[in-house]
């Protein structure tokens, strides 16, 4: 049997299995997180699964190679993502830092397979992978926020250029975790099309909802619209189930609590990062 | 009328609010946000069938309002309950 370590997010991933652990820590960025790890969750990769009887809650077409996959609940109350024909996943909560994998061929499907797996078994500590695109800037992380094509990358890009000292953490799916001194995000090796796999871990100065607008403006939300603005950006297929909602529910409350949200409506210009940048880092007096 | 099961109120940082779950992608989140009162309501008939009658009497119940008054927020706060599909037949 093979194995690998990593940490992602604060958290030790073991990597067991035959040829997908090696194939897995071949994938970009993989190698960047490898470290040692103790505890934390364990994924069994290559295991033998039989396509499971479910009580399907959600199904969905991948957008890379548009596989059917399906999310539901078995009849031995596990859960089971099915990925296209025969990939499937098992997450039973009695061993809730546990994930069961049957083989995977395709390394971009892996890829997507491992993001679901971390997703599924770290959900129970209050860490969620956040859909964003996430820039650094005084040793603070600023998560933007937005469905694909509403301009997540190029605000974070223009924060790069016109913002001095700010850098890219991650373009596609940083790690998000309420912890005991306030919210932290963390680079992963889940970033998109962007090869950007860091790890490092910064305190959350405000998320960004990034809308496209005719001029640049920025409104600071109240609880709700915070709410609904988080919401879509923490994994879509769990809210459909509702336990997984629930701890959702808890984290996106906790985080509201402590960090600012805003909906930033902005143009692709200099001055859109310079009001967000502004708004959140007000110039020292 | 009852509360449909499926919609489970659920506390955020202090507000009591329902997510509508859609199957499309959207950039945001539908929420119907309940405030004292529906709260009130909601808490004390769901899980049972009930009338505007019963909704009414909440109100006079636990507010200083009269009874005409009362009827005619009940039947406010049932039609837009009944609107968003928090309330079904």
């Amino acid at each position: 049997m093979e194995t690998a370590t990593l940490s992602i997010g604060g958290i030790g991933v073991t990597l067991t299995g035959d040829a997908n652990v090696a194939l897995a820590m071949r994938l970009p960025g993989m190698a960047v997180f490898e470290q040692p790890a103790t505890d934390g969750i364990v994924v069994r990769l290559d295991e033998t699964l039989a396509q499971p009887s479910c009580r399907w809650l959600h199904s969905f077409d991948l957008e890379a190679n548009g596989a059917k996959c399906h999310f539901g609940v078995g009849e031995d109350g596990c859960h089971y993502h099915v990925f296209g024909d025969n990939v499937v996943l098992r997450y039973d909560s009695c061993q809730p830092d546990t994930v069961a994998c049957s083989t995977v061929g395709d390394p971009w499907l892996l890829r997507y397979v491992l993001w679901t797996a971390y997703g599924m078994a770290t959900l129970h500590r209050g860490v969620v992978p956040v859909h964003s695109s996430v820039v650094v800037c005084e040793g603070k992380a600023v998560l933007c926020l937005g469905e694909s094509g509403t301009g997540k990358s190029t605000h974070t890009r223009l924060w790069c250029e016109n913002i001095e000292g700010a850098y890219l953490l991650n373009d596609d799916s940083p790690i998000v975790r309420v912890e005991p001194d306030g919210v932290y995000a963390y680079g992963s090796p889940w970033s998109g099309k962007t090869p950007c796999f860091r790890q490092e871990r910064y305190p959350v100065a405000a998320f960004l909802r990034i809308v496209q607008r005719p001029e640049n403006t920025i409104k600071h939300l109240g609880t709700i619209e915070a709410f609904t603005a988080l919401q879509p950006s923490c994994p879509p297929v769990l809210a459909h189930d509702e336990g997984c909602m629930d701890m959702i529910v808890d984290f996106i409350s906790a985080v509201i609590g402590q960090v600012p949200v805003y909906r930033l409506g902005c143009l692709p210009d200099a001055d859109a990062a310079r009001l967000s940048h502004d708004t959140i880092f007000p110039a020292r007096q | 009328m009852k509360f449909d099961d499926k919609k489970k109120v659920r506390k955020v940082a202090g507000e009591n609010i329902v997510i509508m779950q859609s199957d499309n992608t959207v950039d945001m989140t539908k929420v119907v946000a309940l405030n004292e009162s529906a709260m009130m309501v909601y808490e004390r008939l769901t899980g049972r069938d009930f009338t505007v009658a019963d909704v009414t009497r909440v109100l006079t119940d636990e507010y200083e309002v009269d009874e005409a008054t009362a009827l005619r927020d009940a039947e406010a706060l049932v039609a837009s309950m009944r609107k968003e599909h928090l309330i079904i037949d």
